[in-house]
């Protein structure tokens, strides 16, 4: 699809309503990348992705075009807000089958546009306030690249991966990930006194800001301990936190970033020299380079997902300089992020003391006086709130079971509660000694399992899909999944017995000492 | 759930008018980039003006469509002429099929006049052809329930559109096989025309042909044979097959290269000349072009046709030609030569056969396998060398033609068993059981069949299969399927079935299956026979 063979992704963004007339259709791309490539090009994928989602609407106007199969590509849709479209195009290795879930591709673009939103507000929102759309792409354009790098970074695999981004490596979900469910929360298990303990802190943190209704994350390594957001809130503070904020996320960038170095402005964190997209016209397109050199923009892009941004400050809190800084001062701006749920702009406040991360979020309509109001509300915390912070951080320090905590020998699993958003799975060093056959039957069973289940929303039966599903594979394991009431398991078993029954057995023993997960919801 | 099978009502019409001179120009693959990438500048805007209309109708048409759905009252043909890509029923049918011309020239659409999709069928050439210039063939385009898929034989585009939960591999499967089905009428040879006219119109040549497909389609509902890639044969005694065999292998001998005795899709046996084998596609779409072709049923008297029939698993660029004799209104005889000039012979040939089939009661004994049908899960004879004992259902002789007054009405057969199917390798054969009464009706066999056709795409994924065995339960059944180099097993329980119990029943089939093989299967027609 217009696609030579050294470009093995594209990701677009496009607006339905922008570029109706001829001659204008470069106005309906607000994102593309490799921003390089030319724009016949650019408008030959957009153009065939418009013409599907126009065609299958004939069709099926309920739900237009989510996939494109080629026989060397796939592209993947999500339409993100009304008429604003997110394709992924990926290039197939060889004549094979696709190594990943379509699904598992959408979750990126769902993940990379909910964050985005969480940030910067709807894009249709952005542009209707700026109708031009130069602002909006400016922003999109940092912020996926953000994204990217950050993928880059996060990714624990060295296989199948993509080469961009002047030779370092960008991985995608692919069959190797079919453990592994984005969108999901990590949880904590903790004993019920620490439970306790935990949720006194909570009161303790929600009511350092007087009056008004602030909402708390609490994290434990990467995992989540406590949350009083709405699921899709905590979903994507819980992402954030991961790639940004929890000590494993300080430590794993440069960590050259430091307090003493604040004098040298933002200029110097090293930028790839992005020699992807050279193109002057995409430049205009995109508002000139990613390289947010500060005093070129009109407008101020913060860019919250730039790596190395973040660091802990003396008194425990994190801080950085990605909101900017306070007119004339050397105080940063306190981080801003808008709520999914009530769609209220909140301050975002992070202490942290070892393990333990506590994200505060307070009502910016709440603060009357800005800054100084936010350093009051962390002073009280600070006051009110240490001495349970230490008495959390040392129980769960106490109770935690290391990396392997959540790995049950013999088993390889995956197990996600899809009302709660939560899921668990064996350690990503233990699924790794699986084979790749094993792998791909149980990437290709979740693929399965998927088509299932959206056939049952789209039949908007109201009842949960049930469905049991055990695979003996060509290599002689057993591959399974386990649907009910809105809980799936997946599983791997390599070295198992050869009877159906062994399985069954298998699968049993694993729901009785696994089952249930814990609830961070106090809902 | 309504079904895709709405054709109860409507007319049916044997061939198509000519092709008209005036019909819709194609829009072209330019609308996609340079026009905004509305699929086309006519039906683009005729689609957004009935949006509305689709939503608001959408209870009452389903409705229409349910009520009027009923595949037991299935009659073959085309209907639903008035229709076209404007029509909300149209849009609504659950599984389109359609033939296009590389040029975008419509030649065949399951639904609808052909001509008045002239424009829908462009837009379908330009998505083909506008990936095909980015080097690229698409395969497939998902969209909610919708599934799109393309198949490109040269100059010729298979498209389907359905939202049936068929698994991918299926829905090609079947465009495989429609095309399959022009072959046998037509040849690869039609490939030439489009190569001195692309813009070459064929509909002419498949004029009254419709029937055919039509009834091709209709078996992708019922017909395990359309995604087992297997035959199945007419349940009989051994010596009563080998009676049919000893005459066929006769006349074979004489200069026919292959005859073929068929009671409607089920074989009564088959003979090649020489070490030729007959590929079960070519059965399945042989006997589906002489079922449903009126013309070969209902010569007066003599009951008999000669005419030019290619085998595309035998050789799709060549006719055989096919000498075809009703003997009653299920039992025909096919007769394959590659000579033109063999009807006498073959006649002949057949009179030989007949006398044979009457002497030896052969077409007699057919009948009566029709009315006893094939095996029944009620008679899964009780476990008793594997020594268990709490199955002590009373089963009756598989002859007992009294079996379905005796026998507990509508449970099955013994663990939740309700269907089986069994596939040999070597035999290219598979065997069916009868429907018990808890699956009595077509929607619900339907759904069985959809859901075995499922199965058997999981376990034979293209990547990674095929897998050994497959247990999957949901609301409506628990399925098994083993695949062993000998055999496959789907096998179909009650979704409350306990598990140990339905792989103990499952073994037991297969058991009972090696004690009458000799009955349900030809055996020694293929040179891998045991």
């Amino acid at each position: 699809m217009g696609v030579s063979s050294n470009e093995s992704i594209q990701l677009c963004i496009f607006d339905l309503r922008r570029g109706q007339h001829e001659g204008q259709e470069l106005d309906k791309i607000l994102f593309f990348f490799p921003a390089g490539l030319p724009f016949s090009k650019q408008l030959s994928v957009i153009g065939l992705s418009e013409g599907l989602i126009t065609f299958t609407r004939i069709f099926s106007p309920e739900a237009a075009c989510e996939v494109i199969e080629a026989e060397r590509h796939s592209h993947v849709f999500h339409e993100a807000e009304p008429d604003i479209w997110m394709v992924m195009l990926v290039e197939k290795s060889n004549d094979s089958e696709p190594i990943w879930r379509d699904d598992a591709l959408r979750k990126v673009l769902k993940e990379i546009h909910s964050l985005f939103v969480m940030f910067h507000g709807s894009v249709r929102a952005m542009l209707e306030k700026e109708p031009g759309g130069g602002l909006t792409r400016r922003h999109l354009y940092s912020f996926i690249m953000d994204y990217l790098r950050a993928c880059k970074k996060q990714s624990p695999w060295d296989n199948c991966c993509w080469d961009f981004l002047a030779g370092r490596k960008l991985l995608l979900p692919s069959f190797r990930d079919c453990l592994k469910e984005r969108g999901t929360v990590q949880m904590l298990t903790i004993g019920r006194e620490a439970a306790i303990e935990v949720q006194s802190l909570v009161r303790v943190l929600e009511s350092s800001a007087g009056n008004s209704l602030c909402y708390s994350l609490i994290l434990f390594q990467d995992l989540l301990v406590s949350t009083t957001l709405s699921p899709d809130d905590t979903i994507n503070l819980f992402t954030y936190a991961v790639l940004r904020l929890t000590p494993h996320a300080l430590s794993s960038g440069s960590s050259s970033w430091s307090y003493l170095r604040k004098g040298s402005t933002a200029s110097n964190v090293a930028t790839e020299s992005n020699s992807a997209h050279p193109n002057t016209l995409s430049e205009s397109l995109y508002g000139t380079s990613d390289i947010s050199s500060g005093e070129d923009n009109n407008y101020h892009v913060v860019r919250p997902l730039q790596s190395d941004k973040w660091s802990k400050g003396k008194d425990g809190y994190l801080v950085t300089d990605l909101w900017g800084a306070e007119v004339g001062t050397w105080v940063f701006a306190t981080p801003t992020v808008w709520l999914q749920q009530t769609g209220e702009k909140m301050y975002l406040c992070v202490y942290q003391h070892k393990s333990l991360t506590l994200m505060l979020m307070i009502p910016v309509s709440a603060v009357p006086n800005g800054e100084q109001g936010v350093s009051e509300v962390r002073r009280q915390i600070i006051e009110n709130a240490s001495l349970q912070i230490l008495k959390v951080e040392e129980k769960l320090s106490k109770g935690w079971g290391g990396e392997n905590a959540y790995h049950v020998g013999g088993y390889r699993y995956l197990l996600v509660d899809g009302d709660r958003n939560v899921s668990r799975a064996s350690p990503a060093t233990k699924v790794t000694t699986l084979t790749k056959e094993s792998l791909l039957a149980m990437n290709k069973l979740r693929q399965e399992v998927e088509l299932e289940k959206r056939r049952a929303k789209l039949d908007g039966c109201n009842f949960e899909k049930d469905l049991e599903m055990c695979i003996r594979t060509k290599n002689n394991a057993w591959v399974i999944s386990r649907v009910t009431r809105g809980k799936e398991l997946y599983m791997v078993l390599e070295k198992a017995g050869e009877t159906l029954l062994y399985a069954k057995d298998a699968v049993e023993k694993f729901s009785d000492s696994v089952l249930p997960m814990p609830n961070c919801y106090p809902y | 759930m309504n079904d895709d099978e709405t054709e109860s009502e409507g007319e049916i019409r044997a061939s198509v008018e000519p092709a008209s001179e005036d019909a819709p120009s194609s829009p072209g693959s330019s609308g996609y980039v340079g026009e905004g990438g509305s699929t086309s500048a006519t039906t683009g805007s005729q689609f957004e003006i009935e949006h509305e209309e689709i939503e608001e109708d959408t209870t009452i048409d389903m409705d229409r469509i349910s009520i009027s759905d009923s595949h037991a009252s299935w009659i073959p043909g085309k209907r639903h002429f008035d229709e076209d890509d404007g029509s909300i029923s149209w849009r609504k049918r659950k599984k389109h099929f359609f033939v296009l011309s590389h040029s975008g020239k419509p030649i065949y659409s399951r639904y609808g006049d052909e001509h008045r999709l002239a424009g829908f069928s462009a837009t379908l050439q330009a998505i083909i052809s506008f990936v095909e210039n980015g080097g690229d063939s698409v395969k497939l385009v998902r969209a909610g329930r919708h599934q799109v898929i393309f198949l490109v034989k040269g100059p010729i585009y298979l498209v389907c559109i359905s939202s049936t939960e068929e698994p991918y591999a299926s829905l090609r499967g079947q465009l495989e096989l429609i095309y399959g089905q022009m072959l046998v009428i037509l040849t690869k040879s039609i490939n030439r025309c489009f190569e001195k006219n692309p813009k070459f119109d064929m509909t002419p040549l498949l004029g009254g042909t419709e029937i055919v497909f039509s009834s091709l389609i209709h078996s992708f509902s019922w017909n395990p044979a359309t995604f087992l890639h297997a035959y199945t044969c007419l349940p009989l005694a051994y010596a009563t097959r080998q009676a049919a065999g000893a005459i066929l292998q006769d006349v074979a001998d004489s200069g026919v290269l292959f005859a073929i005795l068929m009671c409607r899709h089920k074989v009564i046996s088959l003979v090649g000349a020489q070490k030729d084998s007959l590929h079960p596609d070519d059965i399945l779409l042989l006997a589906n072009f002489v079922m449903s072709s009126e013309s070969f049923r209902q010569v007066e008297l003599t009951s008999e046709s000669f005419s030019p029939i290619c085998l595309p698993r035998y050789n799709p660029s060549a006719f055989l030609y096919a000498y075809i004799h009703y003997f009653d209104d299920d039992t025909y005889l096919v007769l394959l030569t590659t000579n033109s000039d063999a009807f006498y012979h073959l006649k002949d040939c057949r009179i030989r056969v007949e006398n044979v089939l009457l002497k030896s009661c052969v077409l007699s004994e057919v009948q009566r396998s029709l009315l006893n049908g094939g095996m029944h899960v009620e008679d899964l004879p009780p476990i008793s060398h594997s020594g268990s004992s709490h199955l002590g259902q009373h089963m009756l002789p598989s002859d007992s033609p009294d079996r379905f007054r005796e026998a507990n009405s509508g449970i099955g057969g013994p663990a939740g068993l309700w269907h089986f199917i069994y596939r040999s390798i070597y035999l290219n054969q598979y065997v069916s059981s009868e429907f018990p009464s808890s699956i009595n009706t077509p929607q619900l066999q339907k759904k069985l069949y959809r859901a075995y056709e499922k199965l058997f795409a999981s376990m034979h994924d293209k990547g990674i299969g095929p897998h050994k065995t497959q247990f999957r339960r949901d609301e409506n059944y628990v399925l098994l399927c083993w695949v062993t180099p000998d055999f496959e097993l789907y096998a179909a329980f009650d979704p409350l079935a306990d598990k140990a119990l339905a792989i103990k029943t499952c073994n037991h089939v297969c058991q009972w299956i090696k004690d009458v093989e000799n009955e349900i299967f030809l055996l020694g027609a293929s040179p891998f026979s045991w």
